[in-house]
């Protein structure tokens, strides 16, 4: 029966993270104790598939001798009839084949579907998680992610197909051949455990080379992502030809790895010759002494070769074919996916997220307790922050961003931060807010270390808005309240204080209202999506609002707003500043150039700081040619 | 992924385009399809002759006559078969390696040399998927239509055997066989239908993935993680529906079609039987008929093949949409010797049926600084492309010290002329190669000398590994970003660099130490700047002033600040010029 229902896979042309490292041996271990943790579940639906592919094996394993009986009792001894009647008898079986196919289809879906809904599942908590903790997510992983997803799910229900044809097969052939004759199967069976104790050998070579390809694919995706993404700066640097050129050992890189998997798969069909022809030859050269010798009957020489050739080396061919090619890709695949659900250790707040069930002893999602920060602790008193002798580097060779930063800001302080740009500002509103740990010193909310806080507390106390803001898709409504509490009535209220308050009326009086659809966030602009993301911020409880340049795509006026309306809010403002205007509305500033920093009200920066008053300078007197020596900002770094 | 409907005559072109492709793949590759289709051949042919030689080898052995020649051919029958299929599976995956790689490499160098313009309508990562995915799906298919064609002529084979033996049982087998087709063809467009909307749901949830991954810093200061991944699986339940969907579908068909080959087989075997009983044929070719229908029958096993082939199509034609994209002609000379003089002699460019620039006739002289400013949508940027030859001019002519810019070979244009721009895409591996792009001479040294230039240097000097943090990975803002660009810039040392918005991510403070490099260490050479800030163009020798894609007006930054129209300008950024001061903050005065 020709097995078009199966979807076949794709040979490995997903791919995942390119960060993992090669190695063949090592990628069985993960890839294989993750399909147990997927299949437990399915136990029932699984055996449900494995009963009525045996009720479809009925017409097979009947079809000879029918066909036999029609003859011998129908078409050969003069009655038609009865011939006819033997065959449609052999059709009536067709029809068993035909509803256990119809009835296994629903058992293959309550295998498949479920799997992959929790592969999905698992793999986006498990990359929202590992983003939210910090690490620098690779949109382009995301596309690829999904393709392996289909293409385990493809691969298992391939497999789950084929394997009762497999299985049934080759235990045929063996079976069949020790019921003709022990001495025959006796002396097949040693050139098969042969077969496949090479084949055992080769596999390693088979996984290592899969494997190879898949890294080479993502490779290649790699490498062309940031030069087809810089067609214009490399026109404008005329390096077409050095551009050419790493695509191009990227593309010869994979089409060699093509190559040499089918160099290795050749060794499949070396291990059917050795499998299923060897024992042939064997026969047919023994036959004669053994006929000879009357240990062999002629008839059961022809049945051990027909067994031979129509049972043995198809289920030898079935067996490398699907062990060597789907196995191999679906193991590979398992791998990539393995390390991708096991999330390191520092993770992220609040309760664990949905990850494999039942995965005893699989790689699962460790849970939230291992962030390093308790799940209760002492209530805050106060909200004042207190950052004493911090400093962060990248590296322990870097120059430090921060360097021994004393800085309080009372409860309810109006702080900005000014300083030429990439001299650290926004690395400080990582820090103040527990969400970049510092390289030394501490900071304290209240009387409470940062890192006593629990984390859902501390994140409740603090809002930090980044200059790209974040709107999903979903209502406005949505969006706004996503920093409330949970209650509506009280959300609603506070949602629309909110857009009052920060200016954002007109906007969400265009777009329809609370409950009008934001289909696609990037319809809206910048300016419109940063007064969504300041109103959020206004309407959350929190007690400290840290604005890293939120304002940046707003106009003069409009950012005026926004400030005055954080700053006549209940709590602390820290607004890193954009544009110098910020500072003169604050109550306090603090300056950062290069790793010193000094802190005071605008009037006493503009007479204590020249770099300040430098600042204020060149907004104030932005035409003139003439400024003063540039290089005095820099120095000290 | 969706293609825009593209009108008819257009789409049948690139039709006609996408299948001269695959043959011209097939050509490139034929030699090792030349090896695949003989092997397919000598197994088939092989599989066809062992039930004969084993036969009398068999017999052989059992007779004891012969001298073992029929044990010798069943031996080299299995040989040739295991050699023919080792061939065809290596020849097979180096046809598809050379078919997928020489394409790639085509559409890699047709999509260095388009127009800018050109490469800018499709996204990144459509760009990636054409070069990656859907290369690899057309590079495959001269294997598959060797695959298909052999398998079609194999079961045509089974087809004229039947016919051979007993027309009966050929005719049989004719009557039948349509009833398959019309049923393996429901089922693929029924199937297809529902493919497309679970593909539909699977998009839908990579697209909330990805929305949540670029906010992730405020999903992660609002510690709303576990919230994200709720929302994010929100179209699972839909997704899982369109999969049983799929599933029911399948079930649906599949039994119909299970149920109906057997039958057309039980039905040719009726025929041959009723054949035996007539004594028109032996017994033993009742088996060969039973061989010959199901060999007859294996075209179904090519049902996936095809549906692989009409999704290659659809590949070759998202390529060659691509590579009909015409490649301006490069020129030969090199450029002319002088000092940087740009001249726009009536140039215009056409895009999406208006003109962004129109008619423009402009001298830019050698030395200058020349500020281009307008609003957003004016034309200022395509006039900067122009400059360098990013892009080509419907009409009119650009030229660099009076020769025409089309003319001039273009590795030496891009030594003549340097751009620096708002979102420059760092490439080259770590911050000195981005720097040096393109420049494999240039050390190290020239590379920071560039970098202080541009205020970078201490920036770079942050980084965990300095000048040798991987650009891609490096934690830069925006504007950091932007003075690594300009610092590319600069090193190339040309006599004319071109600025298209390349401060606006800096803070007025470091915009203002970056302009007085642009103002005295780079004295002597031409600079156009596409600037949005008054500052900048206060300290420009010549302003040029768009609007509409044509120049509304030329000359100082002083003397067009008169014209209220011109100051609208530059009110948006909230930024003042010396004789019209604001105040600086309502608090401080």
């Amino acid at each position: 029966m020709p097995d078009l229902f199966v979807r076949r896979p794709r040979s490995g042309r997903s791919a995942a993270p390119p960060a993992a490292p090669a190695g063949g041996g090592r990628a069985i271990a993960s890839g294989w104790r993750l399909l147990p943790a997927l299949l437990r579940p399915r136990r029932r639906p699984l055996a449900a598939a494995a009963a009525w592919s045996l009720v479809e094996a009925v017409p097979a394993l009947l079809s000879g001798l029918l066909v036999a009986t029609a003859l011998d009792r129908g078409f050969l001894a003069g009655r038609p009839g009865a011939g006819l009647a033997w065959l449609g008898l052999l059709g009536f079986t067709m029809l068993f084949r035909a509803a256990a196919m119809r009835m296994m289809f629903p058992c293959l879906a309550a295998v498949v579907e479920p799997l992959r809904d929790d592969l999905v599942r698992a793999l986006v908590a498990a990359t929202v998680t590992r983003a939210a903790g910090g690490a620098v997510p690779d949109p382009a992983a995301v596309t690829r992610l999904t393709e392996q997803v289909e293409t385990v799910r493809n691969l298992v229900s391939a497999l789950l197909r084929s394997a009762r044809t497999l299985g049934t097969s080759l235990l045929a052939a063996l079976g069949g051949l020790l019921i003709l004759s022990p001495l025959v199967a006796a002396a097949v069976a040693v050139p098969v455990a042969a077969a496949l104790a090479v084949f055992a050998r080769l596999l390693p070579v088979l996984l290592a080379r899969q494997r190879a390809l898949i890294l080479a694919d993502e490779d290649l995706t790699a490498r062309a992502t940031p030069i087809l993404g810089g067609l214009r700066d490399i026109a404008a640097c005329g390096a077409r030809a050095q551009a050419q050129a790493e695509v191009e050992s990227a593309v010869a890189a994979q089409a060699a790895a093509i190559r040499a998997l089918a160099w290795a798969g050749t060794s499949r069909r070396l291990v059917v010759t050795l499998g299923a022809h060897l024992p042939l030859m064997g026969l047919l050269i023994a036959a004669r002494p053994l006929i000879q010798t009357g240990r062999l009957s002629p008839g059961e020489v022809v049945g051990a070769a027909a067994y031979l050739v129509t049972g043995l080396d198809p289920a030898m061919r079935m067996f490398v074919g699907v062990a060597g090619s789907w196995g191999v890709t679906l193991t590979v695949i398992l791998d990539r996916l393995a390390e991708t659900v096991t999330v390191p250790a520092r993770t992220p707040p609040g309760p664990p997220a949905p990850a494999l069930r039942d995965g005893a002893g699989c790689a699962v999602l460790p849970d939230a307790a291992t962030s390093g920060r308790p799940l209760s602790g002492r209530p805050l008193s106060g909200y004042r922050l207190e950052a004493e002798g911090l400093s962060f580097a990248y590296a322990s060779r870097a120059a430090p961003v921060v360097h021994g930063l004393d800085l309080t800001v009372a409860e309810g302080d109006h702080l900005a931060v000014v300083g030429p740009s990439g001299v650290g500002k926004s690395t400080l509103s990582m820090l103040l807010t527990g969400l970049q740990p510092p390289t030394g010193g501490r900071i304290r909310l209240g009387d409470l270390p940062l890192e006593a806080i629990p984390e859902h507390r501390l994140r409740t106390v603090m809002a930090l808005v980044p200059q790209e803001s974040y709107v999903f898709a979903g209502t406005l409504g949505e969006n706004l309240a996503y920093l409330c509490p949970s209650d509506p009535r009280t959300a609603a209220r506070r949602v629309w204080e909110a857009v009052d308050a920060v200016g954002a009326r007109a906007l969400v009086e265009r777009l329809g209202g609370l409950d009008a659809a934001i289909e696609e966030p990037a319809a809206l602009s910048a300016g419109e999506r940063q007064l969504i993301t300041l109103a959020r911020a206004y309407a959350s409880p929190a007690r400290v609002v840290v604005l890293d340049e939120a304002t940046c795509h707003l106009d003069p006026a409009a950012e005026l707003r926004a400030e005055t309306a954080f700053a006549a809010r209940e709590g602390t403002l820290i607004v890193i500043a954009h544009r110098i205007s910020s500072a003169g509305r604050a109550r306090r500033v603090l300056v950062m150039d290069g790793a010193a920093t000094l802190t005071g009200s605008h009037r006493e920066l503009l007479a204590r700081s020249p770099v300040y008053a430098e600042l204020v300078g060149h907004w104030r007197d932005d035409g003139a040619a003439d400024g003063p020596s540039p290089r005095r900002l820099t120095a000290g770094t | 992924m969706p293609d825009p409907v593209p009108d008819p005559p257009r789409e049948r072109a690139t039709r006609k385009h996408g299948d001269r492709l695959l043959a011209s793949l097939a050509r490139g590759a034929r030699a090792p399809l030349a090896v695949v289709a003989a092997a397919t051949i000598a197994s088939s042919g092989a599989v066809l002759a062992l039930p004969a030689v084993l036969a009398s080898a068999v017999d052989e052995a059992l007779t004891g006559r012969g001298a073992r020649s029929a044990a010798v051919g069943l031996v080299l029958v299995l040989v040739l078969t295991a050699c023919a299929e080792i061939a065809g599976m290596v020849a097979g995956a180096a046809a598809t390696a050379s078919a997928t790689a020489s394409v790639r490499v085509r559409l890699t160098a047709h999509l260095l040399s388009l127009d800018i313009a050109e490469t800018r309508r499709s996204p990144t990562g459509e760009l990636v998927n054409r070069l990656v995915s859907n290369t690899a799906t057309a590079g495959s298919v001269p294997v598959t239509l060797v695959g298909i064609s052999t398998g079609l002529v194999t079961s045509a084979g089974g087809v004229v055997a039947l016919f051979v033996i007993d027309w009966r049982t050929g005719l049989t087998f004719v009557a039948g066989a349509p009833a398959a087709v019309v049923l393996i063809r429901l089922f693929v467009a029924r199937v297809s239908g529902l493919y497309d909307d679970y593909q539909g749901a699977q998009g839908r949830l990579a697209a909330r993935l990805t929305d949540a991954l670029a906010g992730i810093r405020t999903v992660r200061a609002s510690g709303s993680a576990d919230r994200e991944i709720a929302r994010i699986l929100a179209p699972l339940p839909e997704l899982s529906g369109s999969g049983h969907a799929l599933w029911r579908a399948q079930a649906r068909s599949v039994w119909k079609i299970a149920l109906l080959l057997p039958l057309i087989e039980v039905a040719v075997l009726a025929a041959a039987g009723l054949g035996v009983a007539d004594g028109r044929l032996e017994a033993g070719q009742l088996l060969a008929v039973a061989g010959y229908a199901a060999l007859g029958l294996s075209f179904v096993d090519q049902t996936d093949a095809l549906m692989a082939l009409a999704h290659s199509r659809s590949a070759a034609r998202r390529i060659c949409e691509v590579l009909c994209l015409p490649v301006p002609s490069a020129g030969t000379r090199p450029p002319a010797e002088g000092p940087g003089a740009l001249s726009f002699r009536g140039v215009t460019v056409v895009r999406e049926g208006t003109a962004s620039v129109d008619g423009v006739d402009l001298e830019v002289p050698a030395g200058s600084l020349t500020a281009v400013v307008g609003r957003s949508g004016a034309g200022k940027s395509t006039l900067a492309l122009l400059a360098g030859r990013l892009t080509d001019p419907d009409r009119g002519e650009v030229l660099l010290d009076g020769r025409p810019l089309r003319e001039i070979d273009p590795d030496a244009l891009r030594g003549a002329v340097a751009y620096a721009f708002e979102r420059p895409m760092l490439l080259g591996g770590d911050l000195a190669a981005a720097v040096s792009y393109g420049l494999p001479a240039v050390d190290r040294e020239a590379v920071r000398e560039a970098a202080r230039a541009a205020y970078v240097d201490d920036v770079i000097g942050r980084l965990p590994e300095g000048y040798d943090t991987p650009a891609a990975t490096a934690p830069l803002s925006g504007g950091e970003l932007q003075r690594l660009g300009l610092a590319r810039a600069l090193v190339r040392r040309a006599r004319l660099t071109v600025l298209d918005d390349a401060t606006s991510g800096l803070d007025t403070a470091t915009e203002a130490q970056v302009n007085r490099t642009l103002l005295e260490g780079m004295r002597g050479c031409t600079r156009l700047v596409v600037a949005h800030r008054a500052a900048t163009a206060a300290r420009a020798d010549l302003v040029v002033w768009m609007e509409d894609g044509r120049i509304r007006a030329r000359g100082t930054h002083r003397g067009l600040w008169r014209d209220p129209a011109y100051r609208a300008l530059f009110a948006s950024g909230g930024e003042a010029f010396p004789q019209d001061q604001e105040e600086p903050c309502p608090t401080c005065s």
